[in-house]
């Protein structure tokens, strides 16, 4: 198994390198782009869109959170699916034909103000940054679990090969090297899932019944591979290998209590048919939400599950208008309309991928309930496949989900720091080649070593903390801007100064451990809750407050965004007028 | 046939009814052709001229574009939000719903894992021909269609 999931790692990556750069392009300005991409078709756009934004959150980390916490984990995927669908619906066309290339650049043109294009930027870095960790730490356990190399390897080796990548000019705007991860990404989790649920069937839907612990649903030996900790629902004889709760056992019957145990590393304990399931602490669900209750308590442990949910999806579907590498994407549409079409055919793909994640997660837990001892929860779908199917199969399929949770960091961490670099290099030092090298390598440098301190986070729960920030500050601005007059300098900084700085304190607070409990956990712990209501009422009272300074050419900034390209262009008249109406559908 | 399009209206020119030479001098005299059939046609039809110049014609009918075209968006995002954002609450409020299961599956993994997505499209594709329809309905109203006055 470790072979070929080492020379599929090897060659997802080697493949990303070389397909990048062929394309080696030095400068990154928005003409340059615009030569190369706008003839881009929507369907080829619309997998680069989705095969930058699919992450290692949506590859490994929401069916871990599923097997682990539960169905209400579902609202994750619902949510980056339908981020879209509010990207499509407020910000699509409206974006493209401002023709805005970053958001600081957005920031800039529709408001045109260096200080808020400053701010801009600033929150581009964290979000960025934010959003790295999750891909570098699905890097590290990806690693850990082909090659038994330590969590600190994996990190590393995608920081380098990421960065390193960058700075020597590929990944950039390379539209085909997005779309191919998309389709590999697909392919690496569908055909895996598909195979799995023929193999198994569907003759045991025991562990799906509601209020019910798993149970094993035939004798199983687990291989305990590191030292854990596990609980047990009810008391059990199981025979044992190893090492348990400090005694030695070899091949002996061992009654194990309903508490808590230790385990060794080595240690074999075997199960009779319709024991209970060990859980390990990593894996134990948050206290007061069932396994199939379509709520989540995820990060906040298991305090006012209902406004826990509706923090998720919050964060979630108004957090895709705000991330900042996507946007860049958009640029490459020719039209306002071809724009919508773009969109639309991401929300499908989306949808498409997202069902596979569930039926894993689901297949876990009905099939191989002996993952609930894994180490964490992130993990899972790595060793879902040999579990359930022995042998070669099991491994080829095994090391087809490793290349494809590999393609998952690299396409979305490269870009992540592409805009990362680009917006440090293009606003905080001297624009240049050289500038934005040693701008990729430093912010690489930065995300690597913050990523080695958060290894007990669950991809999903970063990711959506990420998106959290981003629904705080950068979707009002977007919505704001394209939609109402009346938004003013002051009132966009205030906004997203104000939002996203509070989101930003209370995720850091929550990852210290300030609030475990209670309503304190749950506005720390899915702070969009509050924060995305904040920033829009700073946004509109500020913007009221300062009506004066509102720019005089804002008539203008708002016919480019809203008049449709028929007749926009400077020389409509010029065009024969079946055309124009060709183009808006007539 | 050279007459009958001179003849045309042509809304976005200040003069519209004058023959179609580009540059038209009014120190010569002309000839205007009059039919009973056609309208007079009024010198100040909102046109794309009024757009670009920001005249107050202009800031009414982009306004009205933007109106309009929020006002899909929005009735868009409340549909979507209503059908999947009720779900938590009416689960929250009758628990037996999130304990249901259909032939073995728990209708969470049903709606959660699957259902929403259909609605997404629909929703999604449902926007995708209003608005477009939207424009070019103001297309249309901004620059009409040139239609022979024989017909």
């Amino acid at each position: 198994m470790t072979d070929a999931s080492i020379g599929a790692i090897a060659f997802v990556t080697l493949l990303t390198i070389v397909v990048g750069a062929r394309g080696i392009r030095v400068a990154r300005t928005p003409d340059d782009f615009m030569v190369a991409a706008r003839q881009v078709p929507p369907g080829i756009n619309a997998a680069a869109i989705s095969g930058e934004y699919l992450s290692a959150a949506s590859f490994l980390g929401i069916a871990g959170l599923i097997v682990s916490q539960g169905l209400g984990s579902l609202w994750y995927s619902v949510g980056y699916t339908a981020g879209y669908l509010v990207l499509l619906l407020l910000v699509a066309a409206p974006l493209r034909r401002f023709g805005a290339y970053t958001i600081p650049d957005f920031a800039d043109g529709r408001l045109g103000s260096k200080g808020l294009r400053q701010a801009a930027t600033a929150l581009v870095l964290v979000i960025g940054w934010f959003y790295l960790l999750p891909q570098m730490k699905g890097a590290g356990i990806t690693l850990q679990w082909v090659l038994g190399t330590p969590y600190w390897v994996g990190v590393v080796a995608l920081g380098v090969v990421v960065s390193g990548n960058i700075a020597m000019g590929g990944m950039k705007g390379i539209t085909f090297v997005q779309c191919f991860q998309y389709w590999l990404k697909l392919c690496a989790i569908g055909i895996p899932a598909l195979v799995l649920l023929i193999a198994t069937g569907h003759d045991s839907a025991r562990n799906l019944q509601p209020d019910r612990a798993p149970v094993f649903t035939q004798a199983t030996v687990v291989q305990v591979s590191q030292a854990t900790d596990f609980t047990l629902t009810r008391p059990v004889r199981a025979t044992v290998s190893g090492l348990i709760d400090q005694r030695e056992y070899r091949h002996q019957t061992v009654p194990l209590c309903a508490c808590r145990h230790a385990a060794g590393a080595g240690t074999q304990i075997g199960f009779a048919a319709g024991s209970p399931v060990p859980t390990s602490l990593a894996m134990a669900p948050a206290p007061g939400v069932s396994w199939d209750s379509p709520l989540s308590a995820a990060g906040t442990d298991g305090a006012h599950p209902l406004a826990s949910t509706y923090g998720i999806i919050i964060a979630t579907f108004f957090g895709a208008v705000g991330l900042p590498h996507i946007l860049v994407r958009f640029y490459t549409n020719p039209d306002g309309e071809a724009a919508r079409r773009t969109t639309l055919i991401v929300v499908l793909m989306l949808s498409t991928f997202y069902m596979f994640p569930a039926l894993l997660a689901v297949l876990t837990r009905l099939h191989a309930p002996q993952l609930y001892l894994a180490g964490d929860p992130d993990d899972v779908i790595l060793a879902l496949p040999s579990l359930l199917l022995p042998g070669l199969p099991g491994a080829l399929l095994a090391s087809l989900v490793a290349a494809g949770a590999f393609a998952a960091f690299l396409s979305t961490s490269s870009g992540l720091l592409v805009s990362v670099a680009g917006a440090l290099s293009h606003d905080f030092m001297n624009r240049g080649v050289t500038s934005f090298r040693w701008c990729a390598i430093a912010a690489g440098a930065v995300a690597t070593t913050a990523s080695l301190l958060i290894g007990r986070f669950s991809l999903a729960l970063l990711v959506g903390w990420a998106f959290a920030i981003a629904a705080s500050s950068f979707c009002p601005l977007l919505v704001l801007g394209i939609w109402w007059r009346q938004l003013t300098r002051a009132g966009a900084a205030a906004g997203i100064v104000v939002g996203g700085g509070a989101c930003l304190t209370a995720i850091v607070a929550s990852m210290v451990g300030a609030a475990t409990s209670g309503w304190s956990a749950v506005l720390l712990g899915q702070p969009a809750i509050w924060t995305v209501p904040l920033a829009f009422g700073v946004m509109i009272v500020t913007s009221l407050l300062t009506q004066r300074t509102l720019p005089g050419d804002v008539g203008q900034v708002m016919l480019r965004m809203h008049l449709p390209e028929a007749l926009s262009r400077p020389d409509y008249r010029s065009l024969p007028l079946e055309r124009a109406r060709r183009s808006t559908g007539r | 046939m050279e007459e009958t399009a001179a003849a045309q209206p042509q809304p976005a020119q200040p003069q519209p009814a004058q023959p179609q030479p580009a540059q038209p001098q009014p120190a010569q005299r002309q000839l205007v052709v009059w039919r009973g059939d056609q309208m007079p046609v009024q010198h100040n039809i909102p046109g794309p001229g009024d757009l670009r110049d920001d005249t107050n014609t202009g800031r009414v009918l982009v306004g009205s574009l933007i109106r309009a075209q929020l006002g899909l968006s929005l009735m868009c995002l409340m549909l979507a939000l209503a059908v999947t954002v009720s779900f938590p609450l009416v689960a929250a409020l009758v628990p037996a719903i999130g304990r249901t299961t259909v032939a073995g599956i728990p209708v969470t993994l049903i709606v959660l894992g699957f259902a929403f997505y259909p609605v997404f499209l629909a929703v999604g594709w449902f926007y995708h021909r209003q608005a477009r329809q939207l424009e070019a309905r103001f297309i249309h109203l901004v620059d009409p269609p040139v239609t022979d006055p024989d017909d």
